[in-house]
């Protein structure tokens, strides 16, 4: 799987460049996951707020698998990139939710929610922003 | 459309089905939220049934001996066994043998000592929940009162294990006594239902939950000329859940069972240990005749972390009076369909029975729970009548604080966090240290707290009663009236106290009354000069 964009036929244009398919699926599968999972940060977070304390224990927990799941877009990025001559953009926009994921997480657990929230809300429409562009068709 | 379209147009659908399934499910199943933080702790044997047993009331206390200005008491805490069951009988830890504990009532204007001996097999300490107390006398929390028989401690104490992690419990005590300690109660206060607990640093929890709790009843003038119904017609009525073993004794998830090193509770039981088993003063389930008269039911929430939003059914048809709460008597009674009462408070309230036709069998029923917890207790309607009362209009007089004459705002933070690296409960960021102090308050002088809280916590404050002034963007709550020296904070909520220190100089503390967040650290220390 060395085959990447840079090495495909220069003579041939954009158009013929050997373009694989899975390795979109499996950042449109990854990022999906991320993003369905911060936004579940939101609804466990409404949840201990409401007194429902094993909730709490989810939003920690789940704040790991995020950033797991970000951590694994960011490969899936990067075959896109390589092995399916995908776009540029992946690499950096899963890079960058990676740091404030973990940003994200570490002010979690120091409690300082007047950050944390609103930080929280950009993560989760970052992260749709990122699925919806994975799922525009591609030509 | 291109097979690649259809394709990706599939995916799309499949991920939004995937996407409404993971985040539709976690959302729908979580929607109801909880009445009580906390994680029911079910019991190993069949529950008793309900309605069976008659209510008791505990026996008051007579003092030892008396002088012109002070009325003195022993109390002997010590291993009990108690039939709460059916079956086996149940080791509990107790005041004089009894549980709940012997009431004491005392009188403005008379000191109360009690002498306090250490039976148990730990150390002890003990709190008047609500008295205007000095430091000295007040029970912090590593003032403790060490074992008259030193065996099962000297036996079970590990130094190592106390000293583990980051030095939290390394404190080896306050001002500590061997066996026994007097503890002087000048009781310059309003009159009003108090109750006394253990309050021992880390383990406050097991002990209440094993029995060390009791009532005491304050009075003075003010009080005495309502005439309000008193002798039979006065019911300290003790409020407790707890779980059973099935060898009869009490289920309770410590992480050290011999309560001497380890403080704290098994996984999601740091939200609060709820039983299935609902006791009022001691008996699971009891029933009481009660004659077509008014009674005044002074009902305290003694359980651990759950709350009771208590309704008669069916409902009297004079309604519920409320007359008074945990520092006293109202200003004017304030009528209710339902009490909700969290850990610690204290509600007083007068029920006209004398509307229910006699042989009429009412419930005394928690909306807070829909299990056997739902019930509390049950009231069955005899011919008697004795003397009809009627509720004044007025009922004390207290000047009511203002905001105005605060002279400082805090805010303190009751939130979940890290406490040892092991989950536990926060005061602003802070788990409990005796040396860290959170307030320098002056004697004489009204401040502001705004309390905010992530899960419930009934926060506490030792010394000085508070009024509620606000519930987030809200005025005070329906239970709110009056002096409370236990607010009831709810998930999320931002509440703001006014308070007006008065007293005695010292350390004090305040802290969460859901005994096992109070456990795991959610208590600070403020001085008073
Ligand atoms: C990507 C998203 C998120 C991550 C990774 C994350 C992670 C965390 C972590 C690790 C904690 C500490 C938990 C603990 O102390 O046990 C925390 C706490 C908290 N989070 Fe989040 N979070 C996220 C989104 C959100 C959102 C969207 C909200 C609200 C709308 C929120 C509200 C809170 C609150 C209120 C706390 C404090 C818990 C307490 O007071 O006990 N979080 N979060
Ligand atoms: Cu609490």
């Amino acid at each position: 799987m060395t085959t990447t964009g840079n090495t495909s036929s220069p003579a041939s244009g954009t158009a013929t460049r050997l373009r694989r398919r899975w390795p979109i699926w499996l950042f449109r599968i990854t990022i999906t996951a991320a993003a369905i999972l911060a936004f579940n940060q939101a609804v466990f977070a409404g949840q201990f707020l409401s007194g429902t304390y094993p909730a709490l224990r989810l939003h920690r927990d789940m704040a790991n698998y995020t950033v797991a799941a970000i951590a694994a877009s960011i490969i899936t990025a990067i075959l896109w990139r390589r092995a399916g001559a995908g776009p540029r953009w992946p690499l950096p926009a899963a890079v960058a939710l990676f740091a404030l994921t973990a940003l994200q997480t570490f002010l979690g657990y120091r409690l300082v929610l007047a950050v944390h929230i609103p930080l929280g809300v950009t993560v989760i429409l970052l992260l749709v922003a990122l699925t919806a562009a994975a799922w525009r068709p591609t030509r | 459309m291109s097979p690649i379209n259809r394709r990706t147009a599939l995916g799309i659908a499949g991920a939004a089905i995937t996407a409404a399934a993971g985040i539709g499910i976690p959302f729908v199943s979580g929607l109801t939220g909880a009445r009580s933080t906390g994680k029911l702790l079910p019991s190993r044997t069949p529950i008793p049934p309900a309605f069976r047993r008659r209510l008791t009331i505990p026996p008051v206390l007579r003092p030892s001996r008396s002088d012109t200005t002070t009325d003195y008491y022993d109390i002997t805490q010590t291993v009990a066994r108690a039939g709460i069951l059916p079956g086996p009988a149940t080791e509990l830890w107790t005041y004089n043998g009894s549980f709940p504990g012997p009431t004491i009532r005392s009188t403005r204007g008379r000191t109360v000592k009690v002498r306090y001996t250490n039976n148990l097999p730990v150390p002890t300490v003990v709190h008047l929940h609500g008295g205007r107390t000095p430091p000295d006398s007040d029970g912090y929390p590593i003032d403790y009162v060490y074992p008259t028989d030193m065996s099962y401690y000297a036996l079970h104490h590990n130094p190592q294990q106390m000293t583990s992690d980051h030095g939290r419990m390394t404190m080896t005590g306050g001002d500590t006594r061997e066996g026994r300690r007097t503890h002087v109660f000048p009781l310059d206060q309003r009159a009003a239902t108090l109750w006394y607990h253990d309050h021992r640093m880390d383990f406050t929890g097991p002990s209440v939950w094993r029995g060390l709790a009791g009532f005491h009843l304050h009075h003075d003038a003010e009080e005495a000329s309502l005439r309000l119904p008193d002798g039979d017609l006065d019911l300290p009525l003790m409020i407790t859940d707890r779980s059973l073993d099935s060898d009869g004794s009490l289920l309770y998830p410590s992480l050290d069972p011999t309560l001497v090193n380890r403080p704290g509770v098994r996984g999601d039981h740091v939200a609060g240990v709820l039983g299935d088993v609902m006791l009022v003063n001691g008996t699971p389930w009891p029933v009481m005749t009660a004659r077509r008269g008014t009674y005044r039911l002074r009902f305290l929430n003694a359980c651990n972390a759950r709350r009771l939003s208590l309704r008669l059914d069916p409902p009297p048809p004079n309604g519920i009076a409320q007359i008074g709460t945990d520092a006293g008597l109202l200003a004017e009674p304030v009528r209710h369909d339902h009490l909700e009462l969290a850990p610690a408070q204290r509600l007083d309230v007068l029920i006209d029975f004398s509307g229910y036709a006699p042989g009429t069998r009412i419930t005394l029923v928690n909306d807070f729970d829909t299990t056997a917890m739902g019930q509390v207790m049950r009231f069955v309607v005899d011919d008697g009548r004795p003397e009809p009362f009627k509720i004044p209009s007025r009922l004390s007089t207290t000047p009511p604080l203002r905001p105005e004459d605060a002279v400082v705002t805090r805010k303190f933070d009751f939130r979940a966090g890290d406490v040892d690296d092991h989950d536990g409960w926060l005061v602003s960021h802070a788990p409990f240290s005796p040396d860290t102090i959170a307030a320098r308050v002056r004697l004489g002088t009204t401040e502001i707290w705004q309390l905010n809280a992530d899960f419930h916590h009934p926060v506490h404050l030792h010394l000085s009663p508070f009024q509620v002034i606000a519930r987030g963007s809200e005025g005070p709550g329906p239970y709110d009236a009056g002096w409370k020296d236990t607010i009831d904070l709810r998930p999320g909520e931002q509440a703001k106290i006014l308070i007006h220190f008065d007293g005695y100089p010292g350390k004090y503390v305040f802290h969460c009354h859901n005994l096992e967040h109070e456990d795991m650290a959610m208590m600070a220390n403020f001085i008073a000069t």
